[in-house]
């Protein structure tokens, strides 16, 4: 069964071609500069080396074209005909409170997703596009949407209503909704199965940190809290995002400069987090070299990201009671060894003890980096938000 | 009028010319790429084209300071900026937006040019605040593809235009345009061919009201914006936006009023002719109503 996962941005589509037998990317691969000059394509087939291809892509539509016609190409390709594609799966940002689930895309589901892009303004209009393209090039082929929100949509409402006036979320459904879903999914899920546990028994605090940082909380293998709020700028420090702040900081802020509201938009989402306070870089490989170097301010803006991590864990081991398993993924979580080990230091009366040596062996698998008589199990486990899409996709064919 | 909705719901706009490098072509070409979408733009000179270029790298470095964008936005937005001397090198984009001198005669002229340069089915936009299209049009052989769109300073910042319809501006002209101006993300607001449309003939006057106001001894310069600013909510007070908008553009925007609808009303105000006589002209030059630190 080959299913085609589908992540559509302003300008760019990440693909890739799954098969489900054995779970891997037939081809993988993205095309970038949508609508306008200079615009590729990069793909890469399983067995063979990478191409890029230069093209005028007007839009999504002509960008999932290219797609489709490269996996059929001769040369390039990975199948030989279009009905080698059992379905389509596409990443959704932004489900909204009518999602708590993948759904199989039709008129009223388009409609109900069209109604979220006030939420995700940014995302799911591109999200929406590149579905339209996929019915209008592969309309004999089934769709499915999976959201971001989704897996977060079961959290108790203690953990999502924020503490303003209850008639806001009435009104406008303001509450935490979360993000980052398919993935803490993936790697609580990935986390019980290497424990040979099931999920239904655990307590897991899993950490999603790439560009975008989120922490969540999951019992019985449902997120019962996580840090990213109505918007992806709650929570943890990220690349540029300040996440937690006290509200009344922007607002001073605001008054003190005489922002307009896009301005302090920026200022929060593009100018803070590691980049704003270190005044180096967003990227924690720059910041790790300049904090061998001693920069002092290296030094403060990863301590700051490790220490607002440390406050989370402590967090969510008080709202799951107790945790069975850490787990770090994400880019950042993933590759850092530093930022593992600064984020657990100090918690050994948790029962979380880290193994520096397991935690420094840096393996692209799935490893456990805890002590052996670590009362909590911590996992490095790579994400891989495309095969649950795939998954979750399959799930709709199969019935 | 509403035709053919979602008709041109995809349309994509690559490239567009803009044709004057000073405020208004720089914030113009600035928003449009901002949106992705590359821009040629044009000046007379190679001097002009430089300084044009420089003041809105200086504009964008100043909307850093303010949090409004970041470094590696600055650099993408000029990286899609491609600035030439030669009118010819516009003859390759979808759209054209003039951006030049107030002046009827000098838009003419360059329409009767440009006509000659791109192909037939490239649509023409003028920004004009008090000109009559269909004047500019009649130069042409496509008057029906030629559209008012004024766009009002700061042009990154204020969220609408208005366009103005020529007499033969074809609907299919209009709801491009309008999606065009949708893409750039300004609220277009229709308006007829008619002197000085909504936004110049209202805010004019007042402008002019204020300066008569300061010649007549009533109130200090900062006295009366202070007063306007916080009885009305304005953002600024009507000096500092005649400072702002530059006080040659003010006076040629009195006198063009005055010209087309005759009445005393639109006289421009003594103190208005006396400060641009002297090169007083607002915050471009450092000094109007009000004095401003140099730009580098």
């Amino acid at each position: 069964m080959k299913i085609l996962v589908v992540n559509c941005g302003s300008s760019t589509i990440k693909y890739q071609l799954i098969e489900l037998e054995t779970e891997n990317a037939l081809a993988k691969g993205k095309v970038e500069r949508i609508g306008m000059e200079g615009a590729v394509l990069t793909h890469k087939p399983f067995d063979r080396d990478e191409i890029k291809i230069g093209a005028e892509i007007i839009d999504h539509s002509a960008g999932i074209e290219y797609v489709i016609s490269i996996l059929l190409s001769k040369n390039h390709g990975v199948i030989k005909r279009k009905e080698e594609i059992d379905a389509v799966g596409h990443r959704v940002v932004h489900g909204g409170e009518t999602f708590s689930g993948s759904v199989l895309i039709n008129d009223e589901v388009l409609k109900q997703i069209r109604a979220c892009i006030e939420y995700a303004p940014l995302h799911n209009p591109h999200n929406l596009r590149g579905i339209n393209a996929c019915i209008k090039l592969l309309p004999d082929i089934q769709q499915v949407a999976v959201f971001d929100t989704a897996f977060h949509q079961k959290m108790p409402k203690v953990a999502y209503i924020y503490g303003i006036p209850y008639s806001l979320y009435k009104k406008y459904s303001v509450r935490r909704y979360g993000f980052h879903g398919t993935s803490h999914y993936y790697v609580a899920n990935k986390a019980a199965e290497l424990l040979k546990r099931d999920i239904n028994e655990l307590k897991i605090i899993t950490c999603h940190l790439g560009n975008g940082c989120s922490i969540t909380a999951v019992k019985k293998g449902e997120s019962v809290d996580t840090s990213m709020g109505f918007t992806p700028l709650e929570g943890l420090i990220m690349g540029t995002r300040s996440g937690d702040i006290d509200p009344a900081v922007l607002l001073y802020i605001m008054s003190r400069e005489e922002l307009t509201m896009q301005q302090g938009n920026t200022l929060l989402n593009k100018h803070s987090g590691l980049l704003g306070i270190s005044g180096i870089s967003s990227d924690m490989r720059d910041l790790e070299e300049e904090r061998e170097n001693g920069n002092k301010m290296a030094v403060l803006a990863i301590d700051i990201f490790c220490y607002r991590i440390k406050k989370y864990i402590g967090a969510y081991f008080a709202s799951l009671g107790g945790a069975d398993s850490i787990v770090f993924t994400g880019g950042i979580g993933e590759n850092s060894s530093l930022i593992r080990k600064l984020s657990l230091s100090n918690l050994e009366c948790l029962g979380i003890n880290i193994d520096d040596e397991k935690n420094e062996s840096n393996s692209k698998e799935a490893t456990i980096i805890s002590k052996n008589n670590s009362k909590v199990t911590i996992f490095v486990i790579p994400t891989n938000e495309e095969l649950v899409i795939a998954k979750e996709t399959m799930k709709f064919i199969n019935n | 009028m509403e035709l053919g909705r979602g008709k041109y719901d995809r349309l994509v706009f690559q490239k567009v010319g803009v044709i004057g490098a000073g405020t208004m072509g720089q914030g113009i070409a600035q928003t449009i790429s901002q949106k992705g979408i590359s821009v040629k733009i044009l000046e007379r000179s190679t001097k002009n084209l430089k300084i044009g270029l420089n003041e809105l790298s200086l504009a964008l470095d100043k909307e850093i300071e303010r949090w409004g964008i970041t470094e590696s936005e600055k650099k993408a937005i000029l990286s899609r900026i491609d600035g030439t001397v030669d009118l010819k090198e516009i003859k390759n984009v979808d759209m054209v937006v003039e951006a030049i001198t107030e002046n009827l005669s000098a838009k003419r002229e360059l329409f009767k040019e440009i006509d000659k340069i791109c192909p037939p089915e490239t649509i023409f936009i003028t920004n004009t605040s008090t000109l009559n299209i269909s004047e500019i049009a009649e130069v042409t052989k496509r008057a029906d593809k030629i559209i008012g769109m004024h766009f009002l300073t700061p042009v990154p910042k204020i969220p609408v235009v208005e366009l103005i319809r020529g007499l033969k501006t074809s609907d299919e002209t209009y709801l491009k345009v309008k999606k065009f101006a949708e893409t750039l993300e300004k609220t277009a607001v229709e308006v007829y061919e008619y002197p000085g449309y909504v936004t110049t003939r209202v805010i004019i006057p007042l402008l002019n009201e204020a300066m008569h106001v300061l010649m007549e001894g009533v109130a200090t310069a900062e006295g009366i914006d202070t007063a306007i600013k916080l009885g009305f909510n304005f953002n600024m007070g009507p000096l500092a936006l005649a400072d702002m908008m530059g006080l040659d553009v003010v006076m040629e925007c009195m006198e063009a009023l005055f010209k087309e609808l005759g009445d005393l009303k639109y006289k421009p105000c003594p103190i208005l002719r006396k400060l641009v006589r002297e090169g007083h002209l607002g915050r471009k030059s450092g000094k109007g109503f009000f004095e401003y630190p140099k730009l580098q």
